[in-house]
């Protein structure tokens, strides 16, 4: 370290007196680069804050691995109660009317950091919208099938997009695994709100393996199209009942869709934090050489400047 | 029997909702603690017109009617 003060001073010239300082240096270098006082400063920095990043990225991953496992567990029993809720759909035959209205929920949640979850799913709520939007004139407007967004991600790239058609947007999603209490507050917004429907479209990443996931869509039928299927009269059904049961059946399916997203969406974030993590190891190992590169350079510099100083005294 | 009288006032998810709640509150204390943590909602919403958020970043405060 009694060797940093030389290189230190064409350092403290070039900060002080720049150009006057680079000049010296110039005229002492073969090239026209910086003092490699100061590269080896800047490449100390940056080294300082990749590491801290990796260090980050790692606790992340750790955090996200943790949580996985409780919210695969929820996520088994809530697929259950979505699979029990078409029951009665698919065995009184109902099926929704074509070119029904229909109603978009689009499930993601607040927070970033989780690769492409909450793209995923508006891409797929903007390709569907254009697909009605085809068959119906344009889909973007207030005419057009209402959407409610969950989660602020989503929120913001549909308003860049949709703005038109938002009808309510819910935040504070995502923290915790979602309680079924979340769900019905959610269907009973969409039944008091008076928007007229024919079915729910439910727009939500469903886990499809370890390292992937894929947008997935689930219906929900209206009152309605359940009075009007075939298999229904063998129910028995009392008119308010079956309001009832329409109207239950839109709180199961959405609160299915919320584990399976919200699951999904912690194993992305495991696999980006994961990816950031080697990829900030790499760029360490990267920096590191070239650091050390520099150091010795630095030093072989003043071993020269030390040995010509005393060649010339003799 | 005053068939649902509640019918007039909001919809069944909110009805069993209420119930539910009220279930809770009357189970014996640790499996309450247990079962208290099902009920659990923080959310917010925001109506939207014309492409604008509304004002009303509200607080579900429904649970809090009785």
């Amino acid at each position: 370290m009694a060797m940093l003060p030389r290189a230190a001073r064409p350092a403290v010239n070039a900060a002080v007196r720049p150009a006057i300082g680079n000049t010296i240096v110039a005229a002492r270098a073969f090239s026209s680069t910086p003092s490699q006082g100061a590269t080896l400063r800047e490449l100390e920095t940056r080294l300082k804050s990749v590491r801290n990043i990796e260090k980050i990225t790692k606790s992340m991953k750790m955090i996200a691995s943790t949580k996985l496992n409780k919210a695969q567990r929820a996520m088994a029993s809530a697929r259950a109660y979505g699979k029990a809720n078409q029951e009665v759909f698919e065995n009184s035959e109902a099926k929704s009317a074509e070119g029904g209205k229909a109603l978009f929920v689009v499930i993601s949640s607040d927070k970033g950091l989780c690769g492409g979850i909450h793209s995923s799913v508006v891409k797929r709520a903007k390709k569907e919208l254009q697909a009605i939007g085809s068959a119906a004139g344009s889909a973007d407007s207030t005419e057009g099938p209402a959407i409610f967004a969950l989660g602020e991600k989503p929120k913001a790239q549909l308003s860049r997009t949709l703005p038109k058609n938002i009808a309510v947007s819910f935040n504070q999603i995502g923290k915790d695994i979602p309680t079924f209490a979340d769900a019905s507050a959610i269907a009973d917004k969409i039944v008091s709100s008076g928007i007229n429907f024919d079915k729910v479209n439910i727009i939500y990443n469903s886990y499809v393996s370890a390292m992937s996931f894929e947008s997935a869509i689930m219906e929900v039928l209206s009152e309605q199209s359940l009075r009007d299927a075939p298999g229904f009269s063998t129910y028995e059904q009392e008119e308010d009942t079956t309001k009832d049961l329409a109207e239950f059946a839109l709180a199961n399916a959405i609160y299915a869709t919320l584990v399976e997203g919200h699951a999904a969406e912690i194993n992305a974030r495991r696999n980006a934090m994961d990816n950031a993590s080697s990829n900030a190891g790499d760029m360490i190992t990267n920096l590191n050489i070239q650091y050390n590169r520099s150091r010795q350079q630095v030093i072989t510099t003043q071993l020269i400047d030390i040995v010509t100083g005393a060649a010339a005294l003799d | 029997m005053t068939q649902a009288a509640w019918r007039q006032f909001f919809s069944y998810n909110r009805y069993t909702a209420i119930c539910g709640r009220a279930t809770r509150s009357a189970l014996k204390e640790s499996e309450r603690v247990k079962a208290e943590r099902r009920g659990e909602t923080s959310l917010r919403y925001q109506e939207w017109k014309d492409g604008k958020a509304g004002e009303q970043t509200s607080i579900k405060a429904q649970p809090k009617q009785q």
